[in-house]
């Protein structure tokens, strides 16, 4: 066979289409994680390139032996936890409202993505405003209609500042559990809500026998993707509470972040992100597996 | 349990999808609501069900009036189209589902279940989900699950039309038998009137939101009371006419056909429409003043029987179906002979049949 019939075969033409993608891959995605999980095992301060020595395994047991590193990775377990599970409440709780037929029901739906718009900076530092302690207007409404008798320093007492936190991603993220929602509650059979009503179901029943394992698969999903983007969110905690006050709202992300940046310490905060990696990689493959995504699929 | 429907009117905002419905079903008959789509014998059906409302009208259960009840207190039970089985559920609490919900005792349940599912001969499959069964197995969960609480009422919404033809034929037979079986009032829908035929023991045929006629599926074949069901019913369909009536005669072109007893007052002259099935027409060889002659166009082989199209002017054809050892060529030169005993007459204008015996079955009614 000659060179000229391998270039001109489908197999080659095949490969020339599918050559942008990899490529892409490989610069942006695949490049940036080899980059990163090199970088952990590598003593580097961006001021002196010319000191770079190979750490082994240092920078993983200077992280595991950091009690920051333990404490942040329990404040941004708390912190993903609670966002997702209001998120997930409220997220279904909206969703079925919007859901219902009423007038002018389109104009709340377009609102609804108001938040998910935004960008976080935004937010983040109208947020810093509205928690002011001195000119915010939530101290301001809440003194003026008698509720609390002295200013809440919202953002500098350690739970009041996490619970600040929470508050801003479910705030702005919950819209995005709305939409996968209500496009699965769209796609509801409406003879299985008629079956369930002459079968005797009242609303509740009919919400926890049809409506829910319904939702169950794309809960299933939203519930990794969300848990996944929290755990790493970095922009809305450093945004509003800079990681405090002290370390108290540090997650992982802010840690990784702060050893790189501020500690100039770029190998252990690389290193910070593979634990980080492989710990939601752990956690994805256990959840889906636990809550038995694609069973149903398998099953048939 | 009887039904009685009175005066029942629907509507959905200016759009009316029910006008006066009166209709009587009695204790255990199998009753067919039987129409084309759009004719609101689904949102009939529905009402019945208590799962749309009433816009005005009474619904009776054995004389108890039921609009205000909601449908889990009319004890009736209902199939659905799509069979609606709740999919994360195995066939087992699929079946046991109502009678769950009413807090039933679970050894009772677990009883009821089997001895359904043994009727139903799905008791192998009581611990598959919906998505491991066929459509013909689907349709039996959904047909025990209703029949498992011994409604006094048992509803059906089109239950065959996702079933391929011969597993429909089955199916049939089997509805008919469960029915009797259950000794519960019936109510059916179906576009297919030759379900609707073989199946009921009265039937309601609807168009445009009105009942056209309610009577056995004898009366509506052979004593159809409007056009509507005269072209509705039978198959193939029925042939019709224009023409005027004249000395107790039909003159349509140069014939003049013959005429069953019309009622009194049909005044002479007056516009009408004929019909005829296609089995009701016979070829002859000699033309008469009872015959139209036309041309051949058509031929087709029904198996036992032919359909034959008949050009008789330039714009009318009529189908006679014969026998299949009948031969006859395309362009064939051919008299069709129409008898008087099975001619349909109907009055052009209000489209009413205008036959003696129809105006009796109305008076009846």
């Amino acid at each position: 066979m000659s060179r000229f019939s391998f270039l001109s075969s489908d197999r080659a033409v095949g490969l020339l289409f599918i050559a942008p993608f990899v490529v892409t891959a490989l610069v942006f995605m695949v490049y940036p994680i080899a980059e990163a999980i090199r970088m952990a095992f590598f003593n580097y301060n961006p001021l002196r390139p010319d000191l770079v020595s190979y750490a082994g395994m240092s920078n993983f047991e200077f992280i595991f032996s950091d009690p920051l590193f333990w404490s942040s990775f329990g404040q941004g377990t708390v912190w993903t936890l609670l966002s997702i599970l209001f998120q997930t409440v409220f997220g279904v709780g909206i969703a079925l409202l919007l859901h219902r037929k009423l007038f002018g029901m389109a104009i709340f739906r377009g609102m609804l993505l108001f938040p998910y718009i935004v960008p976080t900076v935004v937010i983040a530092l109208i947020w810093r405003w509205i928690f002011n302690p001195e000119i915010g207007v939530v101290n301001y409404g809440l003194l003026s209609v008698g509720l609390i008798g002295e200013p809440i320093y919202w953002l500098s007492t350690p739970t009041m500042a996490m619970a600040s936190t929470i508050m801003l991603n479910v705030w702005k993220y919950t819209p995005f559990v709305v939409i996968c929602v209500l496009a699965r509650l769209q796609s509801v059979p409406l003879e299985l809500y008629d079956a369930a009503k002459v079968d005797g179901a009242g609303a509740f029943r009919r919400f926890l026998d049809v409506t829910l394992p319904q939702l169950r698969e794309v809960l299933i999903v939203v519930i990794v993707f969300r848990t996944i983007w929290t755990f790493n969110k970095f922009e809305e905690i450093y945004l509003l509470t800079k990681g405090g006050p002290g370390t108290s709202t540090f997650n992982l992300a802010v840690y990784s972040f702060e050893q790189s940046m501020a500690s100039l310490r770029l190998g252990v905060g690389a290193a910070t992100g593979v634990v980080m990696m492989i710990m939601l990689m752990i956690g994805s493959v256990v959840y889906l597996r636990v809550a038995g995504f694609g069973n149903e699929e398998k099953e048939a | 349990m009887d039904v009685k429907l009175q005066g029942i009117n629907k509507s959905f905002g200016n759009v009316s999808i029910l006008e006066d419905v009166n209709l009587l079903f009695p204790s255990r008959k199998f009753v067919t609501l039987l129409g084309p789509s759009g004719c609101g014998k689904t949102t009939l059906l529905r009402m019945i069900a208590g799962l749309e409302e009433v816009s005005a009208g009474t619904i009776l259960f054995g004389g108890r009036e039921v609009n205000k009840l909601a449908p889990r207190d009319r004890n009736i039970a209902m199939v659905f189209q799509s069979y609606a089985l709740y999919p994360q559920m195995t066939v087992r609490r699929n079946l046991g589902y109502g009678l769950r919900v009413r807090k039933t005792p679970p050894a009772e349940i677990d009883d009821a279940v089997e001895r359904v599912a043994r009727i139903l001969e799905i008791d192998h499959l009581l611990d598959r989900k919906p998505a491991q069964l066929s459509g013909g197995q689907r349709q039996r969960v959904a047909l025990g699950r209703a029949m498992v609480r011994k409604p006094d009422i048992f509803l059906m919404d089109e239950p065959l039309s996702n079933l391929d033809a011969k597993l429909r034929v089955t199916m049939r037979g089997e509805l008919r038998r469960f029915h009797l079986d259950l000794n519960a009032t019936t109510v059916y829908v179906t576009h297919d009137q030759l379900e609707a035929m073989t199946m009921s023991d009265l039937i309601a045929v609807m168009h445009k939101g009105r009942v056209q006629q309610f009577g056995t599926p004898e009366d509506v074949y052979s004593r159809p009371a409007n056009l509507f069901v005269a072209g509705f019913i039978g198959s193939p369909p029925m042939n019709f006419l224009d023409g005027a009536i004249d000395l107790g005669r039909f003159k349509v072109r140069e014939a003049a056909l013959p005429l069953p007893p019309l009622a009194s007052g049909v005044a002479p002259g007056l516009d009408a429409v004929i019909g005829v099935r296609p089995q009701d027409l016979s070829l002859v060889d000699t033309a008469g003043s009872d015959a139209l002659t036309g041309k051949v166009s058509l031929v087709e082989l029904l198996g036992s029987e032919k359909l034959i199209e008949v050009q008789v002017s330039d714009r009318k054809r009529i189908s006679v179906q014969v026998h299949a050892a009948t031969q006859v060529a395309l362009g064939e030169k051919v008299h069709v002979r129409f008898s008087a005993q099975s001619t349909h007459v109907f009055d052009k204008r209000t489209e009413q049949s205008l036959l003696a015996e129809a105006a009796i079955g109305e008076a009846r009614q």
